[in-house]
């Protein structure tokens, strides 16, 4: 269940920045041609969550320490192992709306 | 409406398109078809902005269907420096 949860918690860090970098290229786009600061600030928005899980997947998935840390159970128990899988499906979540309505 | 204007035209995909069609009904209001040829845009294209445009309230159109003509509404002329603002931009 334990290891499960941490692989919720990969699988959607990886998600969200995939979801990111196509945000960022309609934003970063619409910045180029209109230079405007709305524009801007949402690109600027999109690199710094990029940065938020480019960050996550690599110590959830990469680091050594960090990746054996949060996949054992003893060290981070279940239920911050639910609290961390919740923010990232919430951030998915808010994530996979925007990019429809932008894809629109 | 200024929020929505702002996202609508410069924060998604087919934003600088939907201004360049507020642009040109600016100018002088027109249906579908005469909007893709003026802007060498796909009718289907042009059709779907339209129908984001009106269900954001920018744009209204005449009714007829098929020969529908497409204008400003009166909400986005109340905002028209926010969409000048974009425009002068979006080309």
């Amino acid at each position: 269940m334990a290891s499960t949860l941490v692989d919720v918690v990969r699988l959607l860090t990886v998600l969200n920045l995939f979801v990111l970098l196509g945000l960022a290229a309609v934003w970063g786009r619409n910045w180029w041609d209109l230079r405007s600061k709305h524009a801007f600030g949402l690109l600027l928005f999109a690199l710094l969550l990029i940065g938020e899980n480019a960050l996550g997947a690599y110590l959830f998935l990469l680091d050594p320490t960090v990746s054996a840390w949060i996949g054992n159970p003893e060290q981070v128990p279940p239920p911050a192992q639910t609290a961390m899988a919740a923010f990232r499906a919430l951030e998915f979540a808010g994530l996979a709306f925007l990019s429809w309505v932008t894809y629109d | 409406m200024e929020g929505v204007l702002w996202y609508v035209l410069t924060g998604t995909r087919g934003g600088s398109n939907r201004a360049r069609i507020l642009r040109a009904i600016d100018e002088r209001p027109r249906n579908a078809n005469k909007l893709a040829e003026e802007l060498d845009l796909d009718y289907k294209t042009v059709r779907h902005h339209l129908d984001v445009l009106k269900e954001n309230d920018i744009v209204r159109d005449t009714g007829d269907d098929y020969g529908a003509v497409y204008l400003p509404t009166d909400r986005a002329r109340q905002n028209w420096d926010t969409v000048e603002e974009i425009i002068q931009n979006a080309l």
